[in-house]
């Protein structure tokens, strides 16, 4: 139980250190201080707010009948705010292009490969030929 | 500065941590597009929750936000989400 507390201290002070720099970053654009416990209490509040996600992605994926969370499941998370749906749309679409476009580069990759070894393997043979 | 021309966002593998730490059964797994769709929603509840806190210190005349903006911009951030 101890180990898990200690676990979960260490995940909330990474994410304590994002927000206080997401935070201290947009309080300087508009030449604004911010205090420590405000971004204590940001940070806080995001981290809590990460276990209602959780719950309510597990529950989403749970209801499709899978276990593991995917893209859609964060959709319908965003569901609350047409404009963040929107967003999350958006931003998902760009990753789904960027796979697209990994895979392509893969598979050139390894048809590249192929070549080498067969062009290899060619000159392999001849070399035995002679 | 250097902060603001490298975009901050949470990193991965924290908020995979996370999200599986928070989860009630263990074999619940995320997808890594999720995980990235998820780093981009906290970074915007993160940001959020800032911008409401600044308007409010704004509207009090502040300059520096303390706990009591977050506290006023609170329940209406979390309904919003």
């Amino acid at each position: 139980m101890d180990d898990k507390e200690a676990y979960s201290q260490r995940l909330k002070a990474a994410v304590h250190y994002t927000v206080g720099r997401l935070c201290q970053n947009a309080v300087a654009d508009c030449e604004m201080e911010v205090s420590r416990q405000a971004i204590a209490a940001i940070a806080e509040t995001t981290f809590r707010q990460c276990d209602i996600f959780a719950k309510e992605l597990e529950a989403f994926a749970r209801h499709a009948k899978r276990h593991t969370v995917t893209t859609d499941d964060v959709k319908l998370l965003a569901r609350k705010s047409t404009a963040l749906s929107n967003f999350i749309q958006q931003k998902s679409e760009e990753l789904a292009l960027n796979n697209q476009e990994l895979k392509k580069r893969k598979k050139n990759a390894t048809k590249r490969k192929s070549k080498d070894m067969e062009n290899e393997a060619d000159e392999g043979a001849r070399g035995t030929e002679n | 500065m250097d902060s603001t021309e490298l975009e901050i966002v949470f990193k991965k593998e924290t908020v995979s941590k996370v999200l599986t730490m928070f989860f009630k059964d263990e074999k619940t797994k995320v997808s890594s597009d999720a995980v990235n769709l998820m780093t981009e929603m906290l970074k915007i509840f993160a940001v959020e929750a800032t911008r409401r806190s600044m308007k409010q210190a704004e509207n009090e005349d502040c300059d520096v936000v303390d706990l009591e903006h977050v506290e006023k911009i609170l329940p209406e951030l979390l309904l919003d989400f």
